[in-house]
């Protein structure tokens, strides 16, 4: 069953962490990627780059045009990423809820369709 | 063993090569070869011909996959199936020798201009490197399927292509051995400034750079630039022990401890270095390894010969103009004649569509307007810059220069 679990953000929040705690942090996320890869249930984890470098392309007429920012007006955006292949949606939000930054605000937990069994 | 299976792969290929053309099907064959090496010799022992063990191993797989896709495959099979089946069990004696040219013309084919820089990187990693599929793709922090996908389309278009294992035509050689420098280039640096993940080094990219452009300088010791690439590398990897704290936090070269940094790469590379800018014509990895050098030999920033790193940034903006150098030549200028003049020649590259919004043109005027004083105005350029970074040290770095310098706390040796 696959899930897709999502870290939002913005530049203040990540402002807001003192040096000596994001040391620790980047140790703790470090380490919960790896424990998940070694079991197989971590698929990939993907940080992105700040808002102010995201592109939204548009196609009209078959003309492209891009334009900078986002698509979706937001105080949050999306800052990181990761993909689960595990047992059930249990499971996911198990191993969700131990994300280290499920501690600081929270963490989404979507289903990937035909990937993800249905919730009983 | 890692290392004489890695040293021997391009002799391997290009043995195959030589008799059976498709890059496509050879470099699989090898590859398999590979494998069964590394489960089996150390169980039995090394043979005595490890290179002809690989190639009468690799001949067998080729024959193995061109049977076993032979309806699709019909030329391939032709052209194994064509020789006779001694051929591929004789004992290896035309492979000797010939290792020199050989790895060159793999280099020149792996770098092919119909390949975009990322396929050319990851087919000389593979083919020339002898690195397997999952060690590349682990280097670029992708999923393995999406580079073997990427490494078996790049095979599929030098088939397309209808290039040959063989010299390119006189005209063509000079440009084709500059995409050659450029993608060991690009190897180096995505191991020592990774754009991505959260280690700043990667050591396994660098030192396979440095032992590639090692290997290219030995088939053309006269080239004055691939000299200079060497030098360039490895006077920049000589700082490496130096360059960030023992959890992976960036050190600015000022703030650097100069006494960790690499002192027999330092010696080899002003050596080389030197060598190169005398044998001449003069290029932009020389002039590049020549201000690496006088930062190297330097104890100090403020030691540092500001005016000849100065002057080697003029002439490489001459030689190469590009606004990078530019951006370079600033932070010398501002050395030299104060950071007014810095200012005023980066203004001079913002609006370049190259280099607009970049995070090291924010970075480097946070710097100069540091130097002038304004501390508000650097710690606006520092936070812009840590933005547009996606290196995740390069961010906390950044980020930490502009909370210092809004804190009005500014460590003095960090300048």
């Amino acid at each position: 069953m696959k899930y897709m679990v999502i870290i939002y953000g913005n530049k203040d929040l990540w402002a807001s962490f003192p040096p000596e705690e994001a040391g620790r942090a980047i140790a703790e996320v470090n380490a919960f990627n790896r424990r998940y890869a070694e079991s197989g249930e971590l698929l990939g984890a993907y940080g992105l780059g700040d808002e102010l470098t995201a592109k939204t392309v548009r196609v009209r007429d078959g003309v492209p045009a891009v334009t900078d920012g986002p698509y979706l007006e937001a105080k949050e955006f999306v800052s990181s990423f990761f993909f689960l292949d595990c047992e059930d949606e249990a499971r996911a939000l198990e191993i969700a809820a131990e994300y280290p930054f499920a501690s600081h605000s929270a963490v989404e937990v979507w289903p990937v369709l035909h990937e993800a069994g249905t919730a009983m | 063993m890692e290392d004489l299976l890695r040293r021997l792969t391009p002799q391997v290929l290009a043995a195959l090569l030589r008799r059976h053309g498709a890059l496509d099907l050879c470099e699989d064959a090898v590859q398999e070869a590979l494998a069964a090496a590394a489960a089996d010799w150390p169980v039995k022992g090394l043979p005595d011909n490890p290179q002809g063990w690989l190639v009468t191993v690799a001949r067998r797989r080729l024959v193995d996959l061109v049977r076993s896709d032979a309806a699709r495959r019909r030329r391939e099979e032709r052209i194994v199936l064509g020789a006779p089946p001694s051929e591929f069990l004789q004992h290896i004696d035309d492979v000797e020798g010939s290792g020199r040219d050989d790895t060159l013309l793999l280099l020149l084919l792996c770098c092919h201009p119909e390949l975009t820089p990322p396929s050319q990187v990851a087919l000389t990693l593979r083919a020339v490197g002898g690195l397997t599929t999952a060690e590349i793709a682990a280097a670029f922090f992708v999923p393995e399927a999406t580079m073997a996908q990427r490494i078996s389309r790049a095979k599929q278009r030098i088939r397309d292509a209808g290039a040959s294992f063989a010299m390119p035509p006189p005209e063509q050689l000079e440009s084709r051995l500059r995409a050659v420098m450029h993608v060991l280039y690009l190897v180096f640096n995505e191991g020592y400034t990774t754009n991505s993940g959260p280690d700043i080094h990667r050591p396994d990219l660098t030192r396979e750079a440095i032992r590639l452009t090692r290997e290219l300088l030995r088939l053309r010791p006269d080239d004055a630039e691939v000299e200079g690439l060497l030098a360039l590398m490895l006077l920049t990897d000589a700082r490496r022990p130096a360059r960030t704290t023992p959890q992976g936090e960036l050190i600015p070269l000022a703030a650097q401890d100069r006494a960790r940094w690499n002192q027999d790469a330092i010696r080899e590379g002003v050596d080389l270095v030197t060598a190169a800018l005398r044998r001449g014509p003069i290029g932009a990895y020389q002039l590049q390894a020549a201000v690496a050098a006088v930062h190297d030999e330097a104890p100090s920033t403020e030691e540092t010969d500001w005016a000849q790193v100065l002057a080697l940034y003029e002439t490489l903006d001459r030689v190469s103009p590009n606004p990078m150098a530019t951006v370079n030549r600033a932070v010398a200028a501002a050395m030299v004649h104060g950071p007014s003049s810095g200012l005023d020649l980066l203004a001079s590259v913002e609006t370049d569509e190259r280099i607009a919004g970049h995070h090291l043109l924010f970075a480097v005027r946070g710097h100069l307007l540091d130097m002038a004083g304004d501390a508000l105005g650097a710690a606006e350029s520092f936070s812009e810059a840590a933005r547009r970074t996606n290196s995740a040290p390069e961010k906390r770095y950044l980020a930490g220069r502009a909370r210092d310098l809004r804190a009005g706390a500014v460590d003095p040796s960090r300048h």
